[in-house]
């Protein structure tokens, strides 16, 4: 890339920058520490240390920056979601599609978390994640699973993704963009 | 001082800095963009208001907390910062603090820039909790040794604050903390760990430049210091360990060898030396020769403490004794106010001891008299009147009560204490002191000082007759006017106890009647029993005919107490032997023993059907009360800065050191239904004392059950021994049935000493069992690998033999105070038993007293312990036989003869409440 074009970005992104704060939830173990990687440096990783508590991190991807929380998803973390949600643009909820059992956990913790009256309107971004894997559920299988059909009153999508093979990672970024301001 | 800045500020920012406010304004924490010079401004009005004592709701701090932590990795470094210093003061009240753990553990990662790093750990250690140490171990070990000075603080700092609860995790980190000691140069000016990041700083981009921070060689070796206390603590169980660190550290003869430049540090290591000298006299040479090393070191503060810890050692030669006040000498006339302060702070602690040394430096002392810093000057004029001749004396008086009104309570309990034992030293100058003292007592102050002032007159009445008169008139002066109900009941108490035998008793009466129309009721209490003293010691028959009209009138008193001692003293005053009973009775129960036994009467729920029995509390005489009350000698404590806390822990008294194992017994649930333990012998060592195991035995007296109580010290460091049970052999037929061991899984040199039980049930409890016991030690012996700290899979077993343990008469004894004659006309009637013996081995009085009193365990009375003759002596005894039905007082009555040829002859009476005590007695003498 020549150095002037770098430097036009640089100047367009002065002036028609956008931003976005996202909060990242969901249980333990379905990707959302991996999702902040591979967005924020292209980092995949089979190991990921469990994140205890929550990460903050900036990301910044062509003119939008991304400030984004990632919050813990074990049990003792789950009732401070509510803490780092409220305020932010954009809430994440990301859920591994691979792992049926704990949909019903899973569609426990979500409708709780938008009960709270803090979170009224906040646009939500459901993920199946792990779709590189087989068996997973697909996009009408999770609306089905965690009642989204059911949650008013607020944006919501749901994609399958992958954040292993990168799968649908194009279209999240594109929807997050149209939620910047 | 912190919490004092919290009044100047009040005027101008209690609007500003109030807590609802702030909390409030939190809001900010939300905004979108955040604005960092505002969350810094109001984080650090949450700081302040920490810092001046303010506290937050749990509900508030966690609110503040969350907000704060939406401000995690914000670019502005000055804010990033100011975040830390808020999460680890609202940490500690804060609830869900582990939520920044992983934000926390990034900024201390290596790669993070330098200026977080130490921030982040200092953090860190305030947020985890101790089963999480385990985790970061291996990052903290990399820290410690860090060659940025200010990250291997940090993580040594927070070592030594994750070490109460993570013991095992940070004891293994003692290398890096050694290396951190040794470090040789802190930092080179480049030899910042994250490399390139600010070199590069300059001509980079913006973002860069926020990064650049130069690590500032740090001149003072600071880490030194932290690395040094995180070892001791690591070590200080150890002695061994600890004086060879000690060794290592101090450089040599001369000290010269040292790699420690932190002065600091040196002064650490200074008071772990005296540490180690106080606890072992053989190490005494190589810590001198240190010690004066130090005081010529470069550093004063090193001086100091070198000097300081020479002159609180005990049996100090005098040559390096003189060396040290040699150092002080010179600090003496320095400008420097503190230099001259610790100077004459430690020369008048020395003065107490060695006032002839100390008088070598007089001279010096004199010039500091009217210095313009009054501390400094009041405690040379203590030290002065100290080492000074009786001439000097009133010259200092004189120059100090020029200034008494400018020095704070505590410098004036100083020169109280000072005069206090100049009137022991000079009882000539009794009338100048006692003058200064009584004007004094006019003065303004609070309840401390008081009490000196009144104490020191309390000891003149006690030891200087010629102004006993005119002092116990201050006193009187006094209590007319005194806001201090405590000292207005002891002057009372006083009065009561010496008014009477005073020339004139008549003329306190008014005083003390004055109290009983004007004072509070706990005052007048205490005025009746002053009132009734005067009435029931004075042979005045008029004088007693007033004092009953004064008492009668206490009896319309609107104070409970107040009426029940006026009506109780009317009775004594009608009945004479309650008299004697109740107020010229010379013995009193022992009050902890008294406490200890009520305590556990009043916890145990099934005792309440009972009335409690005082039977078998052990008396002393008022003399051995007063004794145990009384505070040191006013010899010792005069001008002392206060004392560490190892000389302070006292011998424990007998009955003290009862209470104790009532307390350890009653935590033993194996021993739970044995009821009461009824007397604790002491302990007797039964190994030699420089073995590798050492053992001595307490025998514990129960009702039905005899418990050997096993306290074993294991010296060696680096062996665990396990499964250590000590078995008994009776030799004899003993009447005791074994019931049980209560061995130790594990003792080190750390747990030591541990403490093994072992059980017998008494066949007979009507009987006083007795024999010798066969001890041995037995345990399984194991190496602890020094890697991990963990002993090794395979040991072997082992056993040691000790020395035999007696059970006899005195364990079934309690010494006790009576006034003999009275309670051995008493006792006429009762049990009685007369022998005769030769103890023809027995080379003196002396020693026979000392042996009989060392096999009955009783008290010996009216001083009959030590023989004044070397040819005929009467002995007498006093204890409690404990036994099944309570206790019953037996009384003792040994007299004997001396000669060359025959040895003692000893002719033995006994009288007892009960026959068993007699024979009790009769048989452990002649058995
Ligand atoms: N196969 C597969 N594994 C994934 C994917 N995303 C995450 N993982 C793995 O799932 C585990 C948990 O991921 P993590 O990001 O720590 O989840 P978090 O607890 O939600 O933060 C890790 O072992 C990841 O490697 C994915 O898209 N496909
Ligand atoms: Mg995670």
């Amino acid at each position: 890339m020549p150095w002037y074009t770098s430097l036009f970005q640089w100047f367009s992104g002065l002036f028609f920058s956008k931003t976005a704060d996202i909060s990242i939830v969901g249980l333990q173990a379905s990707g959302k520490t991996s999702f902040v990687n591979v967005i924020g440096s292209g980092q995949w990783s089979e190991e990921v240390v469990p994140t205890v508590g929550f990460n903050v991190r900036n990301v910044r991807k062509g003119n939008v920056t991304l400030k984004i929380w990632d919050i813990a998803g074990q049990p003792k973390f789950r009732s401070t979601w509510e803490r780092y949600c409220s305020g932010v643009d954009v809430i994440i909820f990301i859920v591994d599609s691979h792992d049926k059992e704990k949909f019903d956990a899973a569609q426990f913790e979500l409708h709780q978390l938008l009960s709270h009256q803090t979170l009224a309107a906040v646009p939500l971004l459901v993920l199946g994640n792990k779709n590189d894997l087989e068996d997973h559920a697909s996009v009408n299988e999770l609306i089905k699973a965690l009642e989204l059909d059911k949650i008013r009153n607020r944006a919501v999508s749901c994609y399958s993704c992958s954040m292993k093979s990168q799968h649908n990672l194009d279209i999240v970024l594109q929807w997050l963009t149209k939620h910047s301001h | 001082m912190a919490f004092a800045s919290k009044k100047d500020d009040e005027g101008l920012s209690a609007y500003y800095n109030n807590k609802t406010t702030v909390i409030q304004e939190a809001r900010v924490f939300n905004d979108s963009p955040i604005s960092p010079r505002k969350c810094r401004a109001l984080l650090t009005r949450v700081v302040h208001l920490l810092y001046i004592g303010e506290s937050f709701s749990t509900q508030e701090a966690t609110t503040l907390f969350f907000g704060t932590t939406k401000l995690f990795q914000h670019k502005d470094s000055a804010l990033r910062q100011m975040v830390y210093l808020a999460i680890k003061e609202l940490a500690g009240t804060a609830e869900d603090v582990i939520m920044v753990t992983s934000s926390i553990m990034k900024d201390m990662q290596p790669n993070s820039e330098v200026i977080y790093r130490p921030n982040s750990i200092r953090a860190l250690c305030r947020i985890i909790d101790p089963s999480m140490a385990q985790g970061v171990e291996r990052f903290f070990k990399a820290a410690i040794v860090d060659k940025t000075p200010s990250i291997s603080s940090a993580a040594l700092v927070s070592s030594y604050h994750l070490f109460p609860n993570a013991k095992d995790v940070v004891k293994r980190w003692a290398n890096e903390a050694q290396e951190a000691v040794n470090a040789k140069s802190s930092t080179s000016l480049f030899g910042s760990s994250t490399g390139g990041g600010y070199l590069s700083g300059w001509g980079g981009s913006a973002g860069q430049q926020s990064s650049g921070y130069q690590a500032v060689p740090s001149a003072s070796y600071i880490t030194q210091y932290h690395a040094l206390g995180l070892l001791y603590l690591i070590r200080q169980q150890d002695r061994m360990a600890v004086t060879k660190m000690i060794q290592q550290l101090g450089g040599g003869k001369t000290g010269a060898g040292t790699t420690l430049k932190n002065p600091m540090a040196l002064c650490m290591l200074i008071r772990y030396a005296a540490k180690v000298l106080e606890e072992d006299p053989n190490v005494q040479k190589q810590m001198l020769d240190l010690l004066d090393g130090w005081l010529k070191h470069k550093s004063d503060m090193v001086n100091l403490e070198a000097a300081r810890v020479i002159c609180e050692m005990k049996n100090v030669p005098t040559f390096q004794l003189m060396r040290a006040i040699g150092v002080l000498q010179l600090f003496l006339s320095s400008p420097k106010a503190t230099l001259r302060f610790a100077a004459t702070r430690t020369l008048a602690a020395l003065a107490v001891t060695h006032p002839s040394n100390v008088a070598s430096v007089n001279v010096d002392l004199e010039n500091l008299i009217s210095d313009s810093n009054r501390s400094v000057a009041t405690y040379a004029i203590t030290t002065l009147l100290k080492t000074g001749n009786e001439a000097s004396v009133d010259r200092l008086m004189k120059q100090i009560s020029g200034f008494m009104n400018d020095i704070s309570d505590e410098f004036k309990v100083i020169v109280v204490d000072a005069i206090r034992s100049l009137c022991l030293k000079f009882p000539d100058k009794h009338v100048s002191m006692l003058s200064f003292l009584s004007g004094v007592l006019r003065d303004e102050g609070g309840y401390d000082f008081k009490r000196a002032v009144v104490e020191a007159i309390f000891e003149m009445v006690k030891y200087i007759s010629a102004c006993r008169e005119q002092a116990l008139s201050h006193l009187c002066e006094f209590i007319e006017d005194c806001e201090f109900t405590k000292l207005s009941v002891r002057i009372l108490h006083l009065l009561g106890i010496e008014g009477p035998k005073a020339p004139q008793p008549t003329k306190y009466i008014r005083f003390i009647y004055n109290r009983v129309v004007l004072e509070n009721a706990t005052v007048r209490a205490a005025a009746v029993g002053s009132l009734a003293k005067f009435g029931l010691n004075s042979n005045d028959a008029g004088l007693k005919k007033s004092i009953d009209t004064l008492l009668n009138r206490c009896l319309d008193d609107v104070d409970d107490e107040v009426r029940d001692r006026a009506a109780m003293y009317l009775r004594l005053f009608r009945e004479s032997f309650l008299a004697d009973t109740y107020v010229k009775e010379e013995s009193v129960f022992s009050l902890d023993a008294l406490e200890s036994k009520l305590v556990s009467y009043v916890n145990d729920p099934s005792a309440s059907i009972v009335p409690f029995d005082a039977s078998s509390i052990p008396k002393i005489s008022r003399a051995q009360a007063a004794a145990e009350v009384a505070r040191p000698s006013s010899l010792e404590t005069v001008g002392v800065p206060a004392k560490k806390e190892a000389a302070a822990t006292p011998q424990l008294s007998a009955v003290e050191a009862q209470s104790a194992y009532i307390q350890q017994l009653k935590e033993v649930p194996e021993l739970a239904t044995y009821g009461e333990v009824l007397g604790s012998s002491k302990p007797a060592q039964l190994t030699e004392s420089e073995t590798e195991y050492q053992v001595s035995c307490v025998k514990h007296t129960f009702a039905e059950h005899i418990v050997f109580q096993f306290n074993v010290s294991n010296t060696i460091p680096d062996t665990v021994l396990e499964q250590v049970a000590v078995v008994m052999q009776p030799l004899t037929e003993s009447n005791l049935t074994e019931d049980f061991i209560i061995p130790l899984p594990s003792l080190s040199s750390t747990t030591s000493p541990g403490i093994v039980y072992v059980s017998f049930t008494r066949d007979s409890p009507e009987e006083y069992a007795s024999g010798s016991f066969q001890c041995v030690l037995k345990f399984i012996s194991k190496e602890v690998d020094p890697a991990t700290g963990e002993p090794e899979e395979d040991g072997y077993e082992d056993e040691y033999q000790l020395e035999e343990v007696e059970l006899g008469a005195g364990d079934y004894i309690i010494p006790t105070y009576v006034t003999f004659s009275s309670e051995w006309d008493r006792l006429r009637g009762g049990a009685s038993a007369t022998e005769t013996f030769s103890l023809s081995a027995m080379e003196s009085l002396k020693a026979a007293c000392d042996s009989i009193i060392e096999i009955l365990n009783m008290q010996a009375l009216g001083g009959t312990e030590d023989p004044s003759s070397t040819s005929v002596h009467t002995l007498q005894l006093a204890g409690l036989v404990v036994g099944a039905g309570g206790a019953g007082k037996a009384l003792v009555r040994c007299r004997m003869t001396y000669s060359k040829a025959q040895g003692v002859t000893l002719e033995l009476s006994v009288r007892a409440e009960k026959e068993e005590a007699c024979s009790l007695v009769v048989s452990a003498i002649g058995g």
